[in-house]
């Protein structure tokens, strides 16, 4: 297992000294779940996991970028394999550039000092997933991991429309109010 | 905080990657103007980043890693990214609308009562606009079959709704919204997501209004 201290760690690393080592070993841990992640989405395990591996050549050569007061390492390669995934359904589109995680996640003059440390956030989020109802984690991972619509994840889950959009508020809801508390 | 946010479920979308290109710039341009949306945002990005710690995982083949490790010698690791330059004639713009800009792209006088610049957004059924208003000056009524985003960039504009400053967020069915009127100061400039009144069919068709078909609205 990483910590997300030793992910942070090894991120900096490729950045201050293009380290192999270090790709390697968040290779190991991340390109298995960035696989698994895709694959939620519907794409067969060859495309998923050449998409994992696109996903981990961008960590490389984005490392510098990698900023850990504003994300955690899993919370920043999310946002690549996420953008990734938008790529794949794109495709023969224009590919999303990277301007996506650069704007949130380079700060910009002082706004940046009076936000939350991300890195805490996603400590925080980790935990209260946890505090999250069976039926609350179910919905949200569904609307994360499966790209699917609340309709779709209402009639997979044999549940009614409202059902569906009222768990994924209360979860939102939940994990905002919680975060909120914290950061006053 | 805004006065006018998007709503948190918009947000899930974008931060899910769900939302098509145009409103996802407008949401993108929410977040670059407004710290309270760019906090919701990094909240859900770390939902991701929660989740996807905690997948089990799917194994790779066994030469995966060898061969990204080969791939590493042709790939630099680069400088730290720094935001787009902001462009002349354009510094309102905040650095996810800076793409879309091209140097010969000028504003064009319709009906003889506001500006427009017509934005070309690949790949999805939206009309994408800037819109620039003169202080009191306002659209003419409209409405539309669509659903339509704005996001106010410049000024400030007011309208049966309320009143919208840089960052706030509007989102409806254009039949609801009144006439929007500038507010007194800078020229209003706004961006403006107005989804076309067509219904295509087909594999990119669940692309085109994730809004309508999840019931959010």
């Amino acid at each position: 297992m990483l910590s997300a201290d030793e992910a942070a760690d090894l991120i900096e690393a490729i950045a201050a000294r293009q380290d192999r080592a270090a790709f390697a070993s968040l290779f190991r841990h991340f390109a298995p779940r960035v696989k698994a992640f895709i694959m939620r989405g519907g794409s067969d395990p060859e495309a998923a996991q050449e998409v994992a591996q696109e996903a981990l050549i961008v960590v490389w050569r984005k490392a510098a970028s990698f900023d850990r007061s504003r994300a955690s390492a899993a919370t920043w390669i999310y946002t690549i394999a996420r953008n990734k995934r938008i790529d794949l359904l794109r495709r023969g589109a224009r590919p999303i550039d990277t301007e996506d995680w650069l704007v949130v996640y380079a700060p910009e003059g002082e706004e940046a000092d009076k936000s939350i440390l991300a890195g805490q956030t996603y400590t925080r989020v980790k935990e209260l997933l946890g505090g999250l109802s069976a039926d609350q984690l179910v919905v949200i991972r569904k609307a994360f991991f499966e790209d699917k619509t609340h309709t779709v994840i209402a009639k997979e889950l044999k549940l009614p429309l409202g059902t569906v959009k009222s768990r994924i508020r209360l979860a939102l809801g939940r994990l905002r109010e919680a975060l909120e508390k914290d950061e006053s | 905080m805004s006065r006018h946010p998007a709503p948190e479920e918009l947000l899930l979308d974008y931060a899910a990657g769900a939302l098509p290109e145009s409103p996802a710039l407008a949401v993108a341009l929410h977040v670059a103007l407004d710290p309270a949306a760019r906090r919701a945002l990094d909240r859900l990005n770390a939902v991701g980043g929660a989740l996807i710690e905690g997948e089990a995982g799917a194994a790779l083949d066994d030469a995966a890693l060898e061969r990204a490790m080969a791939q590493l010698d042709q790939v630099a690791v680069e400088p730290r990214a720094v935001p787009a330059a902001r462009r002349p004639g354009f510094e309102w713009a905040p650095p996810p609308l800076i793409p879309h800009l091209r140097p010969e792209m000028g504003w064009r006088r319709i009906l003889g009562k506001f500006d427009e610049i017509r934005l070309d957004v690949p790949g999805d059924a939206y009309r994408v606009s800037l819109l620039r208003l003169e202080p009191g000056r306002g659209l003419p009524e409209h409405k539309h079959a669509g659903y339509e985003y704005t996001v106010c960039l410049q000024g400030g504009y007011t309208d049966a709704t309320g009143s919208y400053r840089v960052g706030d967020f509007a989102i409806g069915p254009g039949a609801e919204r009144h006439e929007p009127i500038a507010d007194p100061g800078e020229p209003c400039i706004a961006l403006i997501v107005v989804e076309k009144p067509i219904v295509l069919t087909g594999p990119w068709g669940r692309l085109l209004n994730p809004l309508v078909s999840r019931g959010l609205l």
